[in-house]
């Protein structure tokens, strides 16, 4: 499909001067008059542009030394620098008057390269000249496609579009056909498509055959009205007209960049894949291509007295943001994913019926790809699957939304997905889901997830945790900007029942937490702890601290001891790190909700269960890392004495503190050895003793410990010694 | 699978209806719009499910040359159709036909002829496609009329004044199509799900390209499932109490190797009378005026036990490993490929409604 190029050109910019191009020509003898007088030096370039505008017809060309001069100079200087404006009227005006015959003609057209604009007029005037028909044809051509190459300079377009029916009666002739078509292609508006100028073409076609020039001319008239012609473009047709004289059009460039002026290309915003010649059995996966409604009878009652502008026919986001009001939506609604301006444009769609059209759209494709297809086999390693999803995860990154098709497309794949078939696709489809239902998200989400996660493999299981995390993210992210513009109106709406009120919300992301609890735990279980797995896992508690403080969702869920003791007891410092800053947000934001609470009476309540929970792991996690009491009494983990001692393990009470534990016993030795360079046995233990032990905090602090100096920082108070962490962990 | 559901499931409930019927709601305007579990994007809950029906009304005879047109009724019957499910039509109006008729006609022209433009106003051209609407073919109120799409063009090599002859032909139709689904779209659709095609690959595809482009709908294969096979056997042997159906063929393919395929063909009357039997066993503690109109999926499952059985008896062959792929009685034929001839036309208003839940079912949203 071939779409107008010409519309990125300078008009508007123009607009201003028009006034000025359009009297140009007879300017331009009085600006260089002017000129004249200042310059005492007479400027040779000058006095040759004035002999092609003042010689008279029917002068010699043969042995007319003068001419041969002039026209030297006039070639140097173009060449050289280009012809400004006013150079370019005359030279045009001399050459196509034919005053002098077509020999020098043909050599000004040559040379006509415009240093930066080429006045409008000129052209007009080019093409009256056309109309006398005195001009031999192969000059004509010469013209026309001199016109093409400098199109984009032209300084203004809307009197090319006037005689636009003088320029179409030149499509008879059979030579300048391909070239009048271009110009025309380039020129045509919708109100010059016309059913007697479609006739016409169709005459030519029938005449000439198929010939690509009138193809592409035909598909920008269906474009513009397709009630009046149809046609379907072979795949293998080339696109675009290439009549340009690519001489003309280095020198042209070359000029250019001296002068340091800029040609405006046309960027066309538009995503064209490259279809492919392989043939498929299945097509549901292609995008349509962006067409305009053809079927304008049945919607022009409502919108007659409005002017419309297809989609199609935007090729910029400028374009677009002009156009806003009264853009036509396409004839299929699934081609605007293929293009990133027409996902600009379905950002603001409010239009009820044509999501619903994408969405139909969409469900189909995604039902007959993963769903119905009854040969299974084709679906494995699809590329097209693997493009179609990534296009549309693209899509929804971009609208930061997902199509309700895909969320009920999922709900129905996961009870038959492997886990295997495009899983990074499905998890990132899956984390766009919106909120659901507490009442059906364990059916619907948790059963099939369940069974996926306990049967595959670790990486899977990472993935589902990761895409777990970023669902909750979202759901939050949406409810922090809702409740923000809803100052937090909860009651109950009535009219429709499905709605969901705050406390509904709550108790989705309550589900969805405690779910992804029971997941972690038996994970870490199934994996042997593995860090790996723990990383991720502590992604999502990190998320979950703060949905009072960061998303402003009065709830506050704690981690279930099988995530928290193997994040507390890993043998990498950095998960126990990264517990350190979670339990660090989790105090932050319960002491805010506290507060916020005695300030506000009706503010949420948090259970005192909650407060429980968490104090009993900040007690073990002070205990076990700052106070050496690892198995004290009346903490969650207990274990018997004898049964300790039976353990043979020396001081298994301070077994787990930041000098003994696993993960941090590397950075003891190092301090004990930068400490005391000269001792020769190692007592780790030496290292309690109050200064060296602030030493060693300091030490590992500095090493990036962030968490653990927010942990101390919050929990533990400056005039600690080792001994009374726990009063000061407790909450009032 | 579907057998199994006791639950009368209809489609949707109400509340998601209503939701998609609600008035546009604007973007980020609201923490309940975007929290109900719709977005912006997505008009319907994606959480309900429509299941087939479980129970369905015994088929009547229908005076159906009373309504409909003989001449349509003449084409639709005793043709075989290749069936296909169609999302809802976009801007689909029922006037428009004349329009349609010329567009789809230089459509097809330009297809044929690719890369050679088309008048669409020129009625020249080597094909006429006529839209027509088959008054009286639906059922209740909220059916879209029937559309019947007929191509004609004149033979390759025919005299100068030869007519042009019919060279393809398909209909699109809902027949009792769920009344709480066709009412929850919103106006500017049209619900046709049903579409049967007789005719050459290539025009089929013409038109349904045509239609995608036109109206912005999409079209899936629409298969008769196993299960939907065997309620159709069912529903033709109750008719056998008003006209005789004269025999009913089976054709069932086992899957063992090389592929076997056993044709059971029943003398109607047997079938009658296994039928009867059926639905008295089953309905010896009911209400007998209350559900002699109804059919329940438990009498087909019984039904075709019985059939299996006498196969067995005789010929030592367990039906049930294998699959149902073909239908046949004197009503009409089935295919498991979504191939449906109707050769009665009284009673083909309970084959297309059958057919119609069949691909409401499919549709995506």
């Amino acid at each position: 499909m071939a779409y107008p190029q010409n519309t990125s050109d300078s008009e508007r910019s123009s607009l201003s001067d028009q006034s000025v191009s359009s009297r140009s020509f007879n300017r331009s003898l009085r600006v260089a008059e002017k000129k004249r007088r200042k310059d005492t030096a007479e400027d040779p370039f000058f006095l040759a542009l004035k002999y092609f505008s003042d010689v008279e017809a029917g002068t010699p060309v043969t042995g007319n030394d003068e001419l041969e001069r002039n026209l030297v100079l006039v070639e140097k200087v173009a060449h050289s620098k280009g012809l400004s404006p006013e150079a370019i009227s005359i030279m045009l005006e001399f050459a196509m008057s034919l005053r002098m015959g077509n020999s020098p003609c043909v050599r000004v057209l040559k040379c006509l390269i415009p240093a930066s604009l080429v006045p409008q007029d000129a052209i007009v005037r080019g093409v009256v000249w056309l109309c006398v028909g005195k001009i031999p044809i192969a000059t004509q051509v010469l013209f026309i496609k001199w016109v093409l190459t400098i199109f984009d300079l032209v300084d203004a377009k809307d009197q090319l579009r006037a005689i636009y029916g003088f320029i179409f009666s030149f499509i008879t002739e059979e030579n300048l056909c391909p070239f009048i078509c271009h110009l025309l292609y380039l020129l045509t508006r919708k109100e010059n498509v016309r059913v007697f100028r479609v006739r016409k073409l169709l005459e030519l076609q029938s005449k000439l055959g198929r010939q690509p020039f009138l193809i592409h001319l035909l598909s920008l008239y269906k474009v513009f009205c397709p009630e009046l012609v149809t046609l379907s473009i072979p795949s293998r047709m080339k696109s675009g007209f290439r009549n340009h004289n690519s001489t003309w059009k280095s020198v042209l460039t070359g000029v250019q960049k001296r002068n340091g002026f800029h040609i405006p290309s046309s960027v066309a915003f538009t995503i064209k894949d490259k279809t492919s010649s392989r043939k498929r059995k299945h097509c549901h996966l292609e995008l349509p291509a962006l067409t305009s409604v053809a079927n304008k009878e049945a919607q022009t009652e409502q919108f007659s007295s409005k002017k419309v502008v297809p989609l199609v026919q935007l090729h910029s986001f400028s374009q677009l943001l002009e156009n806003l009001h009264c853009i036509e939506l396409p004839a299929q609604m699934g081609s605007l994913l293929g293009s990133t301006l027409a996902l600009h444009y379905l950002d603001c769609v409010q239009d009820e019926s044509a999501l619903l059209r994408l969405n139909f759209w969409l469900g189909y494709a995604f039902h007959e790809e993963f769903l119905f297809c009854g040969d299974g086999g084709t679906t494995q390693n699809s590329e097209e699957a693997l493009q179609f999803l990534n296009k549309l995860l693209s899509a929804q990154h971009f609208l930061q939304e997902g199509f309700s098709s895909s969320e009920s497309f999922l709900y129905k794949f996961l009870k038959v997905w492997d886990g295997s078939l495009l899983c990074p696709q499905i998890l990132a489809l899956l984390s766009n889901i919106p909120v659901v239902p507490s009442s059906q998200i364990g059916t619907i989400l948790f059963e099939p997830l369940m069974q996926l996660f306990l049967t595959s493999s670790l990486f899977f299981k990472c993935g589902l945790m990761e895409c777990l995390n970023n669902m909750l993210l979202k759901w939050l992210t949406w409810h922090s900007v809702y409740a923000l513009e809803d100052d937090l109106d909860i009651s109950l709406n009535s009219h429709t029942s499905i709605n969901m009120t705050l406390s509904g919300f709550k108790d989705s992301v309550m589900e969805l937490v405690h779910f992804v609890g029971r997941l972690a735990s038996v994970g870490l279980q199934l994996e042997g702890c593995h860090a790996l797995l723990l990383s991720f896992i502590l992604d999502f508690y990190e998320t979950v601290c703060d949905t009072f403080q960061k998303y402003g969702l009065p709830l506050v869920i704690v981690p279930p001891p099988g995530v928290f003791y193997p994040a507390l007891f890993a043998t990498d410092p950095v998960s126990v790190d990264r517990l350190a800053y979670i339990m660090y947000r989790y105090k932050v934001n319960l002491m805010s909700a506290k507060s916020q609470e005695k300030l506000t009476k009706q503010a949420f309540h948090i259970s005192r269960q909650t407060f429980c929970e968490f104090n009993q792991s900040l007690v073990v996690m002070v205990n076990c890392l700052w106070n050496s009491k690892m198995f004290n009494p009346g903490m969650a983990v207990q274990l018997g004495d004898e049964l300790l001692l039976k353990s043979n393990v020396p001081q298994y009470w301070a077994s787990f503190d930041l000098i003994h534990h696993p993960a941090f016993m590397s950075y003891a030795v190092d301090f004990h050895q930068k400490c005391w360079p000269e001792r020769q046995d190692m007592d780790l233990s030496s290292i309690k003793h109050s200064k060296p032990w602030s030493w060693y905090l300091e030490y590992l602090f500095t090493q990036g410990y962030e968490g653990l100096k927010h942990f101390f920082q919050t929990n533990i108070s400056q005039q600690m010694t080792a001994g009374d962490g726990q009063s000061n962990t407790q909450q009032k | 699978m579907e057998q199994h559901q006791k639950s009368v499931a209809r489609t949707p409930p109400t509340s998601t209806i209503a939701q998609r019927k609600s008035k546009s709601i604007g973007y980020r305007q609201s923490y309940h719009s975007c929290l109900s579990a719709t977005s912006r994007l997505g008009l319907t809950s994606a959480l309900t499910v429509r299941r087939l029906n479980t129970t369905r009304r015994t088929p009547k005879s229908h005076n159906i040359t009373d309504k409909v047109n003989p001449e349509h009724l003449s084409l639709l019957v005793k043709t075989e159709w290749q069936l296909s499910y169609v999302t809802p039509l976009y801007q689909f109006r029922h006037t428009q036909l004349r329009s349609y008729s010329r567009q789809l006609s230089a459509f097809i022209a330009a297809e044929k002829q690719q890369g050679l433009a088309v008048e669409v106003e020129g009625l020249h051209s080597s094909f006429r496609v006529l839209f027509s609407v088959v008054q009286g073919l639906s059922e209740s109120d909220d059916d879209p009329e029937t559309v019947l799409i007929q191509i004609h063009s004149k033979p390759l090599f025919g005299k100068q004044d030869e007519p042009q002859k019919p060279i393809w032909s398909g209909w699109l139709t809902c027949i009792n199509g769920n009344s709480e689904y066709l009412r929850s779209l919103p106006e500017d659709f049209t619900c046709l799900p049903l579409f049967g095609s007789n005719g050459s690959e290539d025009l089929t595809s013409a038109v349904k390209s045509w239609f995608k482009q036109t109206f912005d709908c999409c079209f899936g294969p629409l298969e008769i499932s196993n299960t939907n096979l065997q309620w159709l056997v069912a529903l033709w042997t109750n008719c056998h109490r008003e006209y005789d159906i004269q025999y009913l063929k089976m054709i069932w393919t086992l899957p063992v190797v090389p592929p076997l395929q056993v044709s059971y063909t029943v003398n109607s009357t047997d079938a009658w009378d296994l039928w009867n039997s059926v639905r008295q066993e089953m309905r010896a503690g009911e209400d007998e005026a209350e559900n002699v109109n109804s059919i329940d999926i438990e009498e087909v499952i019984h039904f075709f036990e019985g059939l299996k059985n006498h196969f067995y008896r005789h010929f030592r062959l367990d039906l049930s490993g294998g699959s149902l792929n073909h239908i046949s009685s004197a009503l009409g034929s089935a295919k498991l490929s979504g191939r449906i001839k109707i050769a009665y036309s009284r009673y083909m208003i309970t084959t297309l409604t059958l057919l119609t839940e069949c691909a409401l079912l499919k549709m995506p949203v």
